[in-house]
């Protein structure tokens, strides 16, 4: 089963998807896609025009183009999504202000779509650690009995 | 300029980097994975790059502070990293990499600095110890949070713990 993942581009989240034998999907492999493309306008250009086209599916024009341009990249995952785990707070899914909003719709459109979604806060000592792998597994391992009691 | 053009791709198989290099094409296809060893693992970076070696698989792999990148055909990196989460399976971690290993977009020994996705594998390393900790002790937990019994239901119970109280 896919499993959508946020922040995402999390290790430890990716990785425990596939140890319990689902495919995560993280945007490194959307990037993998743009950065090995053989194009013109590919990389070392950050965005191509048609990324903010591509962004329109899921924010509005006025939407400054930076947050269309990110939602061109979370735009499949959200599409190819069968489950959902979601750790908010997370230090390192904070950036400036177009990362924030596209978060923010990516986390939203996550939410609204009808699929099993674990919500966690990112742990703060060992106990919370611990207690997030387990939940993380049991969610997972809910998924693979056809289930998914997500919240 | 945007619009891709099969006849352009075909006849650019190398793409300019913009610093005199040019990338090849045959990445395409490829897909790259970095190994990292967890704060507890019994293996040290230059173990784990020796067993890749030996397992004689067309890769290119690169030793890092961390562990390994990996980088080539899908079926040879899943098989790679596989066999070395075998070696120790709660402390090795798997994570996902974009950009082929040395690529002079993101090397830091190009750019000078850490590379981007470098912060945040530093971030969640402060975590790993507690995570190995956790897959070592497997434990079912129930997901949906106990919910709030109604006020009659309560009062009932505490009218009979009263009475039970005076008898």
């Amino acid at each position: 089963m896919k499993v959508a993942i946020f922040p995402p581009n999390s290790m430890i989240l990716a990785d425990m998807i596939v140890r319990s034998g689902h495919e995560p999907l993280v945007v490194q492999k959307q990037m993998q896609e743009k950065v090995t493309s053989p194009d013109l306008d590919a990389p070392p250009f950050n965005m191509t025009e048609n990324d903010p086209i591509n962004g329109l599916k899921y924010a509005a024009i006025e939407v400054p183009s930076g947050v269309r341009g990110r939602m061109s990249l979370f735009g499949p995952i959200i599409e190819e999504a069968e489950a959902a785990i979601i750790m908010n707070e997370a230090p390192y899914g904070f950036g400036c202000v177009g990362c924030a909003r596209s978060s923010e719709l990516t986390v939203f459109s996550l939410r609204r779509k009808d699929i099993p979604v674990l919500e966690l806060e990112y742990p703060t000592s060992r106990d919370d650690t611990v207690e997030m792998v387990h939940k993380i597994n049991t969610f997972l391992d809910d998924l693979n009995n056809g289930g998914g009691q997500g919240q | 300029m945007s619009e891709k053009n099969d006849d352009i791709d075909a006849q650019f198989c190398h793409i300019p980097m913009g610093d005199g290099t040019y990338r090849d094409s045959d990445q395409s296809d490829k897909i790259t994975r970095m190994i990292i060893l967890g704060p507890g693992s019994t293996l040290s970076s230059k173990e784990l790059f020796n067993q890749l070696h030996m397992l004689e698989l067309p890769l290119n792999i690169r030793l890092t502070c961390y562990g390994a990148s990996v980088n080539g055909v899908a079926e040879d990196v899943n098989y790679a990293t596989e066999k070395m989460r075998e070696l120790d399976p709660y402390h090795i971690f798997i994570k996902f990499r974009g950009f082929p290993p040395g690529d002079p977009r993101r090397c830091r020994a190009k750019r000078g600095g850490a590379r981007e996705g470098f912060h945040q594998i530093e971030a969640e390393y402060k975590l790993l110890d507690d995570v190995s900790y956790a897959l070592e002790h497997p434990k079912h937990v129930d997901l949906n949070p106990p919910k709030k019994i109604p006020l009659d239901e309560f009062k009932e119970v505490v009218d009979e713990i009263n009475t039970q109280g005076k008898d």
